[in-house]
């Protein structure tokens, strides 16, 4: 009884530690409900303002200066071309990049020069790109303005850092026994990389090929850049016609003042949102499913 | 439309090569170890004899061929009827060249109709002249990689290094992307500096480009208050969100939780990374923003606007958090569990070890993590235009109107396209200050974050 860890001053400091641990505690809970708040908040905001707005005369329709006639087809035309372009030029450039990076560069100080620029590529602002797409795509090789083949190239520019990082993690994880293995039945080095190794690292690339293709998705400052806010009322038919992008389109919508654009624009915001779930939704499906632990 | 065509054209060709010297090898074929390469690299080798110089040959030409038509047609009689001013000679050749292309194209002047059919003839005759070319030289390689197809060549080590260059070259494209950007932004800052000069533009606290005409042209290119904007809105009011609440995110979801609602949590506070920059905008302009402006009025503010730094502030906070919390979350896990572990041991709480030992010995990460995102915040680009306002105020009132870096440049280059005005070229100088500052912050914080991971292994 006597003990002093049993005094009354001692009981209280240790009743204030444990109060201090349970605040503590409680912050924590509150700092991610909050988080979590403001996601369902907007998200029941927009579904709230759009629902209402998609049926099939939406989703078939194109831009229009009416807003009970506006539809997102043709914007979801152009964001698919947009994207094929880019896919098309980053995924082999991104791939290649990391497989040379990974396995057969030099350790020089170019080399290192290569690694520091993808790295901070990836940082860049996306806006930078927008800057590079107007400088050298269309005031220097003066390809067609707010063409979804200038929008694809300029994104492909910001997509590959993103496919050249998470290749080069997926390459990496490969074990050396398969290369040793491969090697030493009497494969070349490029046969061992382009038949073995490349082909256990492919669920990890595409994985990371299928976000950087959502972020690309959903940019639109550096399209703004290169002019593909123009109005466009018919779907594009080629790489080369004037296109909007979906987030664009949802750009342009929000600046109308007709209230019923509202709707359209939280309709839109509804549609980029279901594909840019279901490309995640993939990317973990892929993951799960083809990721081996060695 | 032809370029498309010649390039079938060549794959065609190559595909039949790549048979035809698949073919041969296989007849050379006399049993186990009589050929150096396997049939299919004889036929990969030559398939590259004929594709790559014929696209090489065809690049140039298409580079090379509108010179040629437009000395083709300004030999023709007709065009002695052009005008010899330049600019207007050029207007007309345009025109016509549109019209070869699309008989429907708007035609203002009369010559450039009349131009317009020669002008398709010349194109025609120059692109069968191409494609004539491409196929002469596509054979000549084909031809010059069949003779190659013997049983001792070594088609596959040559195939090899042909697929190191093209690896070569793909890993090349990052750091000619980064070159490009220097490139681009420093030769059109160059151009405006020229313009104005770099003092007033960096020290200067007026900003309104769209006047700005005459000798005192430097005294509207002051950029201080789109920095400060910039700064007040990217650096502080996102940072007080996104700073307590992600970290304070991460050390709950790894000290607190169960792994059960760390699974479900961490992904689903993953989503507010993943939402378009768009989206956010949208709903700060909608939702966060008459809210704000409600609220100012509340306090006593008189006509708030409803652009306010404080709404785009907010929202870009929030879209910060995930990214704020996976560093923190990174640097926290670094530690050493010992440290913890010892730290507990001593009888000091979970929230002790947390505050006193945990955060401390991640505080180098953490710090890296606030850098890049700081670095994320300040070129955020459709928040603040969506919420923000254009006017460049220099206040420290957050329900003021304030314009950030990003949301000029926006401003600038959209709308009027005359190129060479200080307006527009001002857009690439805001550019260049934001890539270097983007560029010191990211390369401070990854290797801050390098040592650090370097110190506990």
């Amino acid at each position: 009884m006597n003990s002093p860890w049993q005094s009354p001053e001692m009981t209280r400091r240790v009743a204030k530690r444990n109060a201090a641990e349970k605040r503590f505690r409680m912050i924590g809970q509150a700092a991610i409900g909050l988080s979590l708040l403001f996601l369902a908040l907007l998200l029941v905001i927009m579904v709230n303002n759009g629902l209402g707005g998609i049926d099939w005369a939406f989703l078939t329709g194109s831009d229009s200066t009416d807003a009970s006639l506006a539809g997102v087809w043709g914007a979801v035309k152009g964001s698919l071309l947009t994207m094929g372009v880019t896919l098309a030029l980053s995924f082999p450039m991104g791939v290649l990049a990391a497989v040379y990076l990974e396995e057969f560069a030099p350790r020089t100080w170019w080399i290192d020069w290569v690694e520091v620029s993808i790295n901070n590529l990836a940082a860049v602002p996306s806006i930078i790109f927008g800057l590079l797409g107007l400088a050298v795509f269309i005031n220097t090789l003066h390809l067609p303005r707010s063409s979804s083949l200038v929008g694809g190239m300029t994104l492909a520019l910001m997509t590959m850092p993103v496919i050249v990082i998470s290749g080069r993690n997926a390459i990496k994880a490969v074990p050396p026994s398969i290369r040793d293995a491969a090697l030493a039945v009497g494969a070349s080095p490029v046969q061992t990389v382009f038949h073995h190794v490349l082909p256990l690292a492919l669920p990890g690339i595409l994985t990371g090929t299928i976000i950087g293709m959502a972020r690309a998705l959903g940019e639109t400052a550096p399209l703004l850049m290169i002019g593909m806010r123009a109005f466009v009322a018919t779907p594009p038919s080629g790489f080369t016609d004037p296109a909007s992008v979906l987030p664009m389109q949802i750009f342009l919508w929000s600046d109308e003042i007709d209230k019923g654009f509202v709707q359209n624009t939280s309709a839109a915001i509804i549609v980029l949102l279901i594909f840019l779930l279901a490309m995640n939704g993939l990317a973990i499906y892929l993951r799960n499913k083809f990721e081996t632990r060695w | 439309m032809i370029s498309f065509i010649v390039l079938l054209a060549i794959l065609g060709l190559g595909l039949a090569g790549w048979f035809t010297a698949r073919a041969r090898a296989q007849l050379l074929y006399t049993g186990r170890g009589s050929l150096a390469a396997t049939p299919g690299y004889h036929g990969w080798h030559m398939a590259l004899w004929v594709i790559v110089p014929a696209i090489a040959v065809w690049a140039l030409w298409a580079l090379a061929s509108p010179y040629l038509v437009q000395s083709a047609v300004t030999g023709l009689p007709i065009a002695s009827q052009l005008p010899e001013l330049e600019i207007e000679r050029h207007a007309i050749l345009a025109e016509a060249w549109a019209l070869a292309d699309n008989p429907d194209a708007a035609s203002f002047h009369p010559l450039a109709a009349q131009l317009a059919e020669p002008v398709r003839e010349a194109k025609m005759r120059f692109g069968l002249i191409g494609l004539a070319l491409v196929c002469i030289v596509a054979f000549a390689g084909g031809a010059y990689g069949f003779t190659r197809i013997r049983a001792g060549f070594p088609a596959r080590t040559r195939v090899e290094r042909a697929v190191m260059l093209l690896l070569l070259l793909a890993s090349l494209i990052a750091i000619l992307t980064t070159f490009g950007i220097i490139a681009s932004l420093v030769f059109e800052t160059g151009v405006f500096f020229s313009h104005v000069s770099p003092i007033d533009f960096l020290t200067g606290l007026h900003w309104s480009p769209g006047t700005a005409v005459g000798t005192d042209i430097g005294d509207n290119f002051g950029a201080i208050p789109l920095f400060w904007g910039t700064i007040y809105i990217g650096a502080i009011i996102a940072m007080i969100v996104a700073i307590p609440l992600g970290l304070m995110s991460a050390i709950y979801l790894t000290q607190y939780a169960s792994a059960t609602m760390r699974r479900w949590l961490k992904p689903i506070l993953e989503i507010l990374a993943g939402v378009p920059t768009v989206v956010y905008g949208y709903f700060a302009a909608l939702t966060v923003a008459p809210l704000i402006r409600d609220f100012a009025a509340a306090m006593g503010k008189e006509n708030p606007s409803t652009e306010s730094a404080l709404a785009a502030g907010l929202v870009m906070g929030v879209m910060i958090i995930p990214f704020v919390s996976s560093m923190a979350d990174d640097s926290i896990a670094a530690v050493p569990k010992a440290m913890g572990d010892g730290s507990l041991a001593m009888g000091a709480t979970q929230s002790e070890t947390i505050k006193r030992v945990l955060v401390p010995a991640a505080l180098p990460g953490i710090v890296a993590g606030v850098m890049l995102a700081i670095s994320r915040a300040i070129g955020e680009t459709m928040i603040v235009v969506m919420a923000a306002g254009a006017a460049a105020n220099l206040s420290l009132d957050p329900f003021d109107s304030m314009t950030t870096v990003t949301y000029q440049i926006v401003q600038l280059l959209t709308g009027d396209q005359e190129f060479d005005s200080p307006k527009t070229l001002s857009a690439f100088a805001l550019g260049l200050v934001l890539f270097i500052v983007t560029l010191i912050l990211n390369l401070v914080a990854l290797r801050v974050v390098k040592r650090f991971r370097e110190a506990y292994e």
